[in-house]
């Protein structure tokens, strides 16, 4: 919900939400144990859990910088 | 007749609630004839939220025939779904998608995903408003849920 909220924010964000169990591979790739996990850039950053919003702004930073 | 996804009381309170709708939104749906489990499933259950205002469209692709339009909205997996905005014959793509059914938990952060894109409002802080107006790198964000 929060990532949909940022990409209807910013033309830069792209949001997807993954059903894990669905998509099994993808889910291993990104090494999924506990959700709500949030892979940023195809792993460059993870939060998991439900996190407020300075939080993932947090680790979306740390990731760019990565 | 097939059996609904959604009971009364659900239906009638989605409907209730999508009354704070203002702009049109439009679902883009890719199904696939090929191993795809909750397609179908996943296919009636956003039909049935949809029906529920008429603020609300629905479009219906295969991912495999209409696999152009499928690689326009970065849709590489089925069920997947694009919640855009739609202004005339204009469909705005913010890039907010679904992949795999929304049932459960989701189906909750499904209904508010729809609110926030129809009202054309993120509803965040405005911190979070300024860092984002700011962003000169793509980001892209993969959230992993589990239905329950």
């Amino acid at each position: 919900m929060l990532a949909h909220q940022m990409a209807l924010e910013s033309p830069m964000v792209e949001a997807e939400m993954v059903e894990a169990m669905e998509f099994p591979e993808l889910s291993e790739r990104f090494h999924v144990s506990g959700v709500p996990q949030t892979t940023i850039n195809a792993g460059a950053g993870t939060v998991v859990g439900a996190v407020p919003e300075d939080h993932l702004i947090h680790e979306i930073q740390r990731a760019l910088r990565s | 007749m097939v059996n609904r996804l959604l009971n009364e009381d659900i239906t009638r309170q989605v409907s209730e609630f999508f009354q704070q709708l203002q702009e049109p939104v439009q679902v883009l749906f890719f199904g696939s004839k090929n191993n795809c489990d909750y397609c179908e499933d996943t296919r009636q259950l956003i039909e049935e939220v949809v029906g529920t205002s008429d603020k609300l469209g629905l479009s219906v692709y295969d991912i495999d025939q209409d696999a152009g339009l499928a690689q326009q909205y970065k849709v590489d997996k089925t069920p997947g779904m694009v919640i855009a905005g739609r202004d005339g014959d204009q469909i705005l793509d913010y890039g907010i998608r679904y992949s795999g059914i929304p049932s459960g938990h989701e189906f909750s952060s499904l209904i508010n995903t729809l609110v926030v894109v129809s009202n054309r409002d993120s509803g965040l802080d405005q911190q979070t408003r300024d860092f984002l107006s700011k962003l000169d790198k793509p980001v892209h964000l993969q959230v992993f849920v589990t239905p329950t």
